[in-house]
C-alpha cells in the first residue's frame, strides 16, 4: 500500500504543470549558478594571478633585499567558494607582509566593487535556501487539505489504507518526485565545472557532495513542514498563507534579526578603539626610542663599514624590542575582542538556528569553509607566512626585517659600483590551504543534526495531525 | 457603478482571511526594520563619534608635524535606516598622510563578517521582498478567481462596461492594500521622532520620495497580478506564473544582470592597481636617490680641496639650502607619484563606470532592481558613495598636507629624523626636537554629499521605468480583460 501511495504521488507530481514549470526554472537556475560560479572562479583566478604578477614585478630591479617594501599576499579563490560564497566577498583579500607586526587584510570584493554588493551573487546557498525551499512549499502546501478539497482524500481513505502508510507515502513520494529530478541539473552543473576547467580536487568534490546533501535535508524540512501545516489546516489557501509567512520569517527575518540582536546584546570593542590604542602605544614606544637613537655613538676610530654595521644592529635591536612590545600589547587587545566576538557569535548563531534556513546557511558555509572563520583562517596562514618571510629576509640581510625604516646608503664621494639585482623569485611563495572539513566537523554534525531534527519534528507533527484529520 | 465595484473589491480584501495574517506580518516587519535601522544608525553614529574623538586625541599626542597623520571616518546618515545600500560594504575610513594615497578601507562587514553572513534588514528590503509578494498574493486570482467562483459572469450580466470593472478592480485592490500598509509605515516613521533621529527637512523630502518609489513598486505588482489573472483561466496557474515571475524579478534578474556585466567588462582589481602604483613609486624613488647621489657628489667635489675646518664651515653654511633643495626634489617626486596614482585610479574608475552602466541597464529589466537603485540614490548609499567620498578625501588630503607643511615650517623643526653617515665625520643622528602640537586651524573634513536635486535626478530613470512597467501591466490587464471569457464552463 505504501508503495502504491508513493507511486500515485510520484505520478501526480511528475504529470503536473507545476512540476514542469518549477523543474524548468530550478534547472535553469542551478545551471546558471554553476556557470556563474565557474566563470567567477576563472575571473577571480585571473585577477589573483595578475595581482601576484604585479606584486612581483614591482620588485624587479631592486638591488638590496632591504628595499623590498609593500610585499603583499592575496587570498586565492577556491573552487567550492564560488558555489557557496559565504563571507568570502566581504572580507579583505590582500595583506601586506612586512616581516614583523600585526597583519590585517583589506580590499574585500564588495568593498572594492560595491556594484556586486548591491544585488549580491547567485550561489547554491541562495538557490537552495530561497528558491528551492519556496518550491517545496508550492508542491506540498495542499498535499493533504488539497486532496480533501478535491474529494480524493475521502475516496482514498474509504479503502483499507492505514493513515500512517498514507502520510508516510505522501512525504516519500513528494520527496522522491522533487529531489531525484533535481539531481539531473546538479550533476550537469558538476560536469559543467569540469568542462570549464575548475580544478576540483577530491576534497572539493567531497565538500560539494556534502553541500548538496545538506541542501536535500533542508529541502526535506520545508517539505515536511508543508505537509504538517497542510494536515493541520482545513483549507489549502490558509496553509499556503501560513507557510509563506513562516518561509519569510525563516529565510529572511530570523537569521538577520538574531545577528542584529546579538550585536546589540554583546558589547564587542570596535576595531577603531583597538587601532587607536595600538597607534598611541606605538607612538609612545617610538618617542622612547627616538631619544635612544640620539644617544647612539660608535667608538672612535671605528672603520666606516663597522660603524654602519653597529648602527644597523642598534636600530634592528630597537626595532625588535618595539615589535615585541607591540605584539604583546596587540595580542592582549585582540584577545579581548576575539573573546567578546566569540560570545556574540555563539548568541547570534544560537538564536539564528531557530530558523532552518540559517542552519542550512551555516552548514553550507562551514562545509565550503567560507563562514565567518574564513577571515581568521586567512589571517593565521598569512601570519605563518610572515614568519617564513622574516626567516628568509634574515637569511638574506642578516637582520630581522623591519617594517618601519629602510636605510639606503648613498655614495657621494666616490665612484658608484654597479650592484647585482636581487631575484624576487627566491621569495617563499604564499599558499593558502583551505581548512579541511574535519576542522569544522563538530559544527557540521550539529547543523546536520538540527536539520534532521526539524525533519523529524515536522513529520511527526504531520503524522499526528493527519491521524486526527477530518477527511470529510 | 465604479464606486460600487471599488467598494466590493475593498471589502473582499479587507474581510479575507489572508488580510489579517499578511497585514500583521507586514506591520511587524516594517516596524522591526525601522526599529533595527534606528538602533544600527545610533550604534554606528556612536562608533563614528568615538573614533573621531580617538583620532583627535592621537593627533594631539603627536610630537612632530612631520609624523602627524589623520584618519577620516565616513559619517553615518539617517537615511541608511531605510536603505542601507552599500553602506556596510564600503570602507568606513581612510588614512590621511603625506605618503599614502587615500583609500576607504575597513568596511563594517569586513571588520565583523558575522553581520555579513545574513546582512541587514531595512525598509527597502521589506518592500522589495515581502510587500511585493503580498501584492501578488492578493491579486493573482482577481479575475480568474471570480470566474471560477462564478461571480464574474454574474457581474458582467449587468450593464457594466468592462473597462470600468477592470479599472475599479485595480483601484479597489490598490486602496485595499496601500492604505492599510501605510499605517505601519507611518508608525515606523514616527519612531524616528520618538528616538529623536536627527532628520533634516531634506531627509524628510528624500524619505517622501522613497515612500513614493515603494508605492510605485507595489502598484506594479498589483497591476502585474491582475494582468496574469486576466491572461490565465485558472487561479492555480496564475499563482504559479506570478510566483515564478516574482522569483525572477525580485531575486534573479537583478543578480544575473550584474553578473553578466561583470563577465562582459573586465576590470582590474585594486590589488593589481596598487602594485602598479607601487611599481611606479619604486622607480621614482630609485631615480630620486640616484639624482640625490649625483647632487651630493657635485656638492662634495669643490669641498674636497678645502682644509677640514673650512669644509665643515662651508657645509654648515650650506646645510639649510641643500635641505631645501632636496625637499623640493622629494616634493616633486611625490607629486609625480600622486599624479600617477590619480591617473591609475581614474582609469580604473572609468572601467568600473562602464561595467556599472551595463550592469544597471540589464538589471533594470526588473522593476525591483529599479526600486533598489532609486532607494539607494535617495538615501545616498548607492555605489557612487565610494568614489564620492574618496574624491572629497583626496581634496582634504591636499589641504591637510598643506596645513601640516606650513605648521612644520613655522615650527622651524625638520620634524623627522636625519641620519648622516660620512666617511669624514662618522655617523650623525638628528632626531629633531619634540614639540606639542597646537592643532588650532586644522582643516576639517567635509563630506561631499549629493544635493537633493542630484539624488532625485539620478532616480528619474528608475521612477520612469517603474511607472512604465506599471502602466504596461495595467494596459495589458485592461486589453486582456476586454476579451476575457467569463464563463466558468470554459
Amino acid at each position: 500500500m505504501f508503495k502504491l501511495i508513493v507511486e500515485k504521488e510520484l505520478r501526480e507530481i511528475l504529470g503536473s504543470v507545476k512540476f514542469a514549470v518549477t523543474f524548468g526554472i530550478s534547472s535553469l537556475l542551478l545551471l546558471l549558478t554553476f556557470y556563474i560560479g565557474a566563470r567567477n572562479y576563472q575571473v577571480s583566478t585571473g585577477q589573483y594571478e595578475a595581482a601576484r604578477r604585479e606584486n612581483m614585478r614591482k620588485l624587479d630591479g631592486l638591488t638590496e633585499w632591504e628595499e623590498v617594501r609593500n610585499f603583499r599576499v592575496y587570498l586565492p579563490p577556491q573552487p567550492v567558494s564560488s558555489l557557496v560564497m559565504g563571507v568570502s566577498n566581504d572580507i579583505g583579500r590582500t595583506s601586506e607582509i612586512r616581516g614583523a607586526g600585526e597583519i590585517s587584510a583589506r580590499d574585500s570584493k564588495y568593498g572594492e566593487d560595491p556594484v556586486y554588493a548591491v544585488f549580491r551573487f547567485l550561489d547554491l546557498d541562495f538557490i537552495f535556501q530561497i528558491v528551492l525551499s519556496l518550491f517545496a512549499i508550492l508542491f506540498a502546501y495542499d498535499a493533504v487539505n488539497g486532496e480533501k478539497e478535491r474529494g480524493t482524500l475521502r475516496l482514498t481513505l474509504a479503502n483499507a489504507v492505514p493513515r500512517s502508510a498514507y502520510i508516510a507515502g505522501k512525504i516519500a513520494g513528494s520527496f522522491l518526485a522533487l529531489a531525484v529530478p533535481l539531481l539531473i541539473p546538479i550533476l550537469l552543473g558538476a560536469l559543467l565545472l569540469i568542462a570549464m576547467g575548475v580544478p576540483m580536487a577530491a576534497a572539493d568534490w567531497n565538500r560539494f557532495a556534502l553541500i548538496v546533501g545538506a541542501g536535500y535535508v533542508y529541502f526535506g524540512v520545508f517539505l515536511s513542514l508543508s505537509l504538517f501545516v497542510s494536515s493541520a489546516t482545513e483549507k489549502s489557501s490558509t496553509s499556503f498563507l501560513l507557510l509563506l509567512v513562516v518561509w519569510i520569517f525563516s529565510v529572511m527575518i530570523i537569521p538577520r534579526t538574531a545577528v542584529l540582536l546579538a550585536g546589540r546584546a554583546v558589547d564587542v570593542p570596535t576595531v577603531d578603539e583597538l587601532v587607536s590604542q595600538k597607534s598611541r602605544y606605538s607612538a609612545s614606544l617610538w618617542q622612547e626610542h627616538r631619544k635612544k637613537m640620539a644617544d647612539f655613538r660608535a667608538p672612535e676610530d671605528t672603520p666606516m663599514d663597522k660603524v654602519m654595521d653597529q648602527f644597523q644592529k642598534f636600530m634592528g635591536d630597537l626595532d625588535a624590542e618595539r615589535t615585541e612590545k607591540m605584539n604583546a600589547f596587540s595580542q592582549r587587545l585582540n584577545e579581548t575582542r576575539t573573546n567578546a566576538q566569540a560570545v556574540q557569535e555563539r548568541l547570534a548563531f544560537g538564536l539564528a538556528r531557530i530558523s532552518p534556513s540559517a542552519v542550512f546557511s551555516l552548514l553550507g558555509t562551514s562545509i565550503a569553509a567560507t563562514g565567518v572563520h574564513l577571515k581568521d583562517d586567512y589571517k593565521l596562514q598569512a601570519e605563518q607566512y610572515q614568519k617564513q618571510y622574516a626567516e628568509f629576509m634574515k637569511g638574506k640581510t642578516g637582520r630581522n626585517p623591519s617594517g618601519s625604516i629602510v636605510f639606503r646608503t648613498m655614495t657621494t664621494d666616490g665612484d658608484q659600483q654597479e650592484k647585482k639585482k636581487i631575484n624576487p623569485g627566491e621569495l617563499p611563495a604564499f599558499t593558502f590551504a583551505q581548512p579541511p572539513v574535519r576542522s569544522a566537523l563538530g559544527s557540521i554534525i550539529m547543523d546536520f543534526g538540527i536539520l534532521a531534527l526539524f525533519n523529524m519534528v515536522f513529520f511527526a507533527g504531520a503524522f499526528v495531525a493527519f491521524l486526527r484529520f477530518d477527511a470529510r | 457603478m465604479f464606486a460600487t465595484i471599488v467598494l466590493k473589491e475593498l471589502k473582499s480584501i479587507l474581510v479575507s482571511p489572508k488580510f489579517p495574517v499578511t497585514f500583521a506580518a507586514s506591520s511587524v516587519l516594517v516596524l522591526l526594520s525601522v526599529f533595527m535601522g534606528i538602533r544600527e544608525y545610533r550604534a554606528s553614529l556612536d562608533q563614528y563619534q568615538a573614533a573621531g574623538a580617538l583620532v583627535q586625541q592621537e593627533m594631539r599626542e603627536s610630537r612632530g608635524w612631520m609624523a602627524l597623520s589623520n584618519r577620516v571616518y565616513r559619517e553615518p546618515d539617517p537615511m541608511q535606516i531605510f536603505a542601507s545600500g552599500v553602506h556596510n560594504d564600503v570602507g568606513r575610513l581612510s588614512g590621511i598622510s603625506t605618503w599614502e594615497p587615500v583609500k576607504l578601507s575597513a568596511s563594517a562587514y569586513s571588520d565583523d563578517p558575522i553581520f555579513a553572513l545574513f546582512r541587514f534588514i531595512d525598509f527597502t528590503f521589506i518592500v522589495q521582498v515581502v510587500l511585493t509578494l503580498f501584492a501578488i498574493l492578493f491579486t493573482y486570482d482577481s479575475i480568474n478567481g471570480e470566474r471560477e467562483s462564478g461571480t464574474l459572469q454574474l457581474m458582467l450580466s449587468n450593464a457594466v462596461p468592462r473597462a470600468k470593472v477592470i479599472t475599479a478592480k485595480f483601484a479597489g485592490a490598490w486602496l485595499g492594500l496601500v492604505v492599510p500598509i501605510s499605517v505601519p509605515v507611518l508608525l515606523g516613521i514616527s519612531l524616528l521622532l520618538v528616538y529623536k533621529v536627527p532628520m533634516t527637512l531634506e531627509h524628510w523630502v528624500r524619505l517622501g520620495f522613497l515612500i513614493g518609489a515603494s508605492v510605485l513598486l507595489f502598484t506594479f505588482f498589483i497591476a502585474f497580478g491582475i494582468l496574469v489573472s486576466s491572461v490565465t483561466r485558472r487561479s492555480n496557474i496564475s499563482f504559479l506564473v506570478c510566483l515564478v515571475s516574482w522569483v525572477a524579478l525580485a531575486l534573479i534578474v537583478p543578480r544575473a544582470g550584474m553578473m553578466m556585466a561583470g563577465q562582459v567588462v573586465k576590470v582590474p582589481t585594486d590589488a593589481e592597481i596598487d602594485s602598479q602604483r607601487d611599481s611606479f613609486s619604486k622607480d621614482r624613488w630609485n631615480a630620486h636617490f640616484k639624482g640625490l647621489e649625483e647632487k651630493w657628489r657635485k656638492r662634495n667635489e669643490p669641498l674636497r680641496a678645502l682644509p677640514e675646518k673650512e669644509r665643515e664651515a662651508k657645509r654648515e653654511e650650506m646645510e639649510w639650502t641643500w635641505a631645501e633643495e632636496d625637499k623640493k626634489d622629494r616634493d616633486s617626486m611625490q607629486a609625480a607619484i600622486d599624479g600617477n596614482g590619480r591617473m591609475l585610479r581614474e582609469e580604473l574608475r572609468n572601467r568600473k563606470g562602464e561595467r556599472e552602466r551595463l550592469a544597471f541597464a540589464l538589471s533594470r529589466f526588473s522593476p525591483v532592481a529599479s526600486f533598489q537603485l532609486a532607494a539607494m540614490s535617495l538615501a545616498g548609499t548607492d555605489i557612487s558613495l565610494k568614489p564620492r567620498y574618496e574624491d572629497a578625501l583626496e581634496a582634504y588630503r591636499t589641504t591637510f598636507n598643506k596645513y601640516k607643511d606650513e605648521k612644520q615650517r613655522e615650527s622651524g623643526s625638520s620634524g623627522g629624523i636625519r641620519i648622516q653617515i660620512d666617511t669624514d665625520r662618522g655617523i650623525k643622528i638628528d632626531v629633531g626636537r619634540e614639540i606639542a602640537l597646537d592643532l588650532t586651524g586644522m582643516p576639517e573634513f567635509t563630506a561631499n554629499r549629493p544635493s537633493l536635486s542630484e539624488s532625485v535626478s539620478a532616480t528619474v530613470v528608475d521612477f520612469g521605468l517603474m511607472g512604465l512597467f506599471s502602466i504596461l501591466s495595467f494596459a495589458g490587464a485592461f486589453a486582456m480583460f476586454l476579451r476575457y471569457d467569463p464563463r466558468y464552463a470554459n
